[in-house]
């Protein structure tokens, strides 16, 4: 199913996926902080962290061809804005800094996203007491999103079998109307979920 | 013998003028097995929805008078609704609705936790109504990634763990492919609970149902033998339905 | 074709800041200003939120990033894209906006790795409270102008918002050092510029199509739900103000070139620092007697923010409303 391109070893299994997932959202966490905190061009500090991002990649199985799709998907974003920092004395420096460092932190989110799913993250979140209605948000945004991106889609197909009309101001009209219909489908299935929750005793 | 569920004079309608009631009458005792059939609009869902307490607490308007509805002679009132909710599951039409948490085992373990069980007996009692409907060893799973056979008996396991006396379907069998619909249809047939099942699946109604309603324009119509009713031709197709095939060399008695 | 490929991220409009960009007083900075901004958001959504809107919340989470997702076909080949908080606010309120914006680039940088976790904070502030917060208060600003307030109001709130959120952003790269001031300014608000037409429109043509078939939608956020106290403007106002202070006046002067090569000579520190904010005690953002420059930079800014953040909460405290006295809804286990 189309959901599962970007999180799609998540459920898979390897020494890696068996850990605790407390322990990689902390790993995760303390590798992105000490690759940020690094000063600049400490290039054997990065080759380190590099090093032992392959070893968990190794060790996850998950196939190299995915995470290397995955980095190149990410880079050119920020790629443009690193480039911005050429315009300054050392900004040579300060790009290839910048993106050794912001390639080992995609690197690192990549391996923490297909090695966890994303339910156990949210009982992490909920066991730090992060807020109830910020984790309740997050778990039904994320139930929802693909049965969002699959009406979006449908709509969009809809449209566009009955739009004859070329044209870019059309295609903005047609795009928002379903945007449009998007958020008053998704307000009144808010209302249904509330009502299935209630049927089972939440209040 | 209280009935298990007994609706008196009901009459509602919603803001928008749509799917009125105009006074409906139901009795239907314990283990009994009704089929609820009737067009569409006729006010099938917005009884279903009466039964649990959703309705008028979600708007619209319930017409003040002697409209009652009573679950084991309890009537049915903001004050106890925690309670109906126990005794009455309703199963919703779109599983999507329905199956709002990330994994199966957390969708099927809301209302036992709701209800207050300790985490040693919800995961008895999820464990439980999976095997019930056939899905144990589901529990990891994400609901976007099952098949729409598997949703819905998801989402009845989640209504079963709630262990309710009365079970209220709302097109149970609706978007199935035939075996989903054999599968769902031996599942259901199998569940002691009072049923009360709001179908356009005619044929279920005659395997199922010991009782045919026929609800059309807010008002119960006919009630009755599903084989005999349903076989009523002029009946069927007065009341936007139609024979069920299965019927078709039928004669009632 | 762009709807076959949801796993790419938005690129062109993206105002994401991935990790590695920002230096460690800067994210800790950002992270504690979204740290207050959530935190008054969570309590209102729990005071003042009737319960059966709180599915909403999640679902409206999912419409946004959906709708970041979409295509609209701009001048020669590019894309833009939808922000989403200025929009989110006229739907659901500030409060509201600032949870879905959060749920969303929380769901975006730990799944997605689009947006970097240590940068989130920057990302809220920027996308959930300039964004969106500031965008709202500029749409009910707008809307008392009278007849022409009320159309304009979107569209000039939505421009807004995005405009400033690109300002936000090249004050943070700037005061991390990484992208000169100038550059920053001009590249990235510039663009925003134009951008910012696009999700104008764009949020305009939603609105108006939600108005069309649901306008009680509309109006209920406009009057319907539970009057919006001072308390909550003053919260969201001291905490966006502040980090626009932060991030972008002391940089509004030019730097003089003279300066820049005596500092590059001279090898001073690798960044270029300033803000009159910080209290003096902590001079250029390092720790007197700290050998280390990352390390007494980021506990100094772990410090000065500690100390806006005790100060903010504290006014927060006096003015938000506590939770409703019978507990609030309690929230889905999910």
């Amino acid at each position: 199913m189309r959901g599962d391109l970007i999180d799609r070893y998540s459920r898979s299994d390897s020494p890696v996926h068996r850990w605790p997932a407390a322990l990689k959202l902390a790993a995760a966490l303390a590798t992105v902080i000490v690759t940020v905190v690094l000063p600049a061009g400490r290039w054997s500090a990065y080759l380190a962290i590099a090093l032992f991002l392959t070893g968990i990649a190794a060790a996850s199985r998950i196939p190299l061809r995915f995470i290397l799709r995955r980095l190149i998907t990410l880079e050119p974003l920020a790629l443009g804005i690193a480039g911005l920092a050429i315009f300054q004395p050392g900004g040579g420096k300060i790009f290839a800094t910048m993106v050794a460092k912001t390639t080992l932190c995609l690197l690192t989110m990549i391996l923490l996203s297909n090695t966890t799913p994303f339910s156990a993250l949210l009982d992490v979140m909920k066991r730090a007491r992060v807020p109830a209605i910020l984790v309740s948000t997050l778990a039904l945004m994320y139930r929802y999103l693909f049965v969002l991106a699959d009406e979006a889609q449908r709509m969009r197909r809809a449209r566009a079998s009955r739009t004859f009309r070329p044209g870019r101001w059309w295609t903005w009209h047609a795009l928002a109307t379903v945007i449009g219909q998007l958020f008053v489908r998704s307000t009144e299935r808010a209302e249904r979920i509330y009502a299935a929750m209630t049927a089972r005793g939440w209040s | 013998m209280t009935p298990a569920l007994e609706v008196r004079d009901l009459r509602f309608s919603y803001p928008d003028g749509s799917e009125a009631l105009r006074g409906v009458d139901l009795r239907v005792a314990e283990g009994e097995c009704i089929g609820l059939i009737g067009p569409n609009g006729a006010g099938k869902s917005t009884i279903l929805l009466h039964l649990n307490g959703i309705l008028p607490e979600f708007g619209g308007r319930r017409e003040p008078g002697s409209s009652a509805v009573l679950v084991f002679g309890e009537p049915v009132s903001p004050a106890n609704l925690a309670s109906i909710r126990r005794t009455v599951g309703l199963l919703f039409q779109d599983p999507d609705d329905q199956l709002f948490c990330p994994t199966v085992f957390e969708d099927v373990a809301f209302g036992p936790r709701q209800f207050g069980l300790n985490e040693a007996e919800v995961r008895q009692v999820v464990a439980r109504s999976l095997a019930m409907v056939g899905l144990a060893g589901l529990e990891t799973r994400a609901p976007h990634r099952l098949s729409g056979g598997e949703k819905r008996r998801v989402c009845l396991a989640g209504v079963l763990a709630c262990e309710p006396r009365v079970l209220v379907l709302d097109e149970p069998t609706s978007n199935l492919d035939p075996r989903g619909r054999r599968e769902l249809k031996a599942l259901l047939a199998k569940i002691p609970a009072t049923k009360i099942i709001a179908t356009h699946d005619l044929e279920l109604v005659v395997e199922l149902c010991s009782r045919a309603v026929v609800l059309d324009g807010g008002k119960i119509v006919a009630e009755g033998p599903p084989a005999d009713l349903l076989s009523d031709e002029p009946l069927m197709l007065a009341h936007g339905l139609e024979r069920p095939h299965i019927l078709q060399h039928h004669h009632p008695h | 074709m762009g709807e076959e490929r949801r796993s790419l991220p938005p690129t062109s409009t993206n105002t994401h800041i991935p990790d590695g960009f920002l230096d460690a007083k800067t994210l800790a900075v950002t992270a504690g200003l979204a740290a207050v901004g959530v935190t008054t958001a969570v309590r209102l959504a729990q005071a003042q939120l009737p319960p059966r809107r709180v599915p909403l919340l999640g679902v409206t989470a999912a419409f946004v990033f959906a709708a970041q997702m979409v295509n609209f076909p701009v001048a020669g080949g590019t894309s833009g894209h939808l922000l989403g908080g200025t929009l989110a606010a006229v739907l659901l309120g500030p409060s509201g906006a600032v949870l879905v914006m959060t749920a969303v680039l929380t769901l975006q940088s730990l799944i997605f790795a689009d947006g970097g976790v240590l940068a989130l904070g920057a990302n809220i502030f920027n996308m959930g409270m300039v964004s969106g917060v500031g965008g709202y208060y500029v749409y009910r600003g707008v809307r008392l102008l009278g007849a022409y307030g009320s159309v304009a109001a979107v569209p000039v709130a939505a421009w807004c918002g995005t405009v400033m959120a690109a300002i936000a952003t090249a004050g943070e790269l700037s005061l991390s050092g990484v992208v000169p001031w100038s550059v920053g300014v001009l590249a990235m608000a510039g663009v925003h510029m134009v951008m910012g037409v696009g999700e104008a429109l764009i949020t305009t043509l939603v609105v108006l199509a939600i108005s069309r078939t649901r306008s009680e939608i509309l109006a209920d956020e406009a009057g319907g739900l539970p009057s919006r106290g001072m308390g909550e403007t003053v919260v969201f106002g001291l905490v966006i103000s502040l980090g626009l202070g932060m991030f972008v006046s002391p940089l509004a002067s030019t730097w003089p070139d003279g300066l820049k090569t005596v500092a590059a000579t001279l090898g001073f520190l690798e960044r270029a620092v300033t803000t009159p904010l910080v209290p003096s005690l902590i001079p250029n953002y390092v720790l007197p007697g700290i050998a280390s420059p990352a390390w007494a930079t980021a506990l100094a800014g772990g410090i000065g923010t500690t100390a806006i953040f005790l100060l903010v909460l504290g006014v927060a405290r006096l003015l938000v409303p506590r939770r409703r006295p019978d507990g609030g809804p309690a929230s889905p286990s999910p």
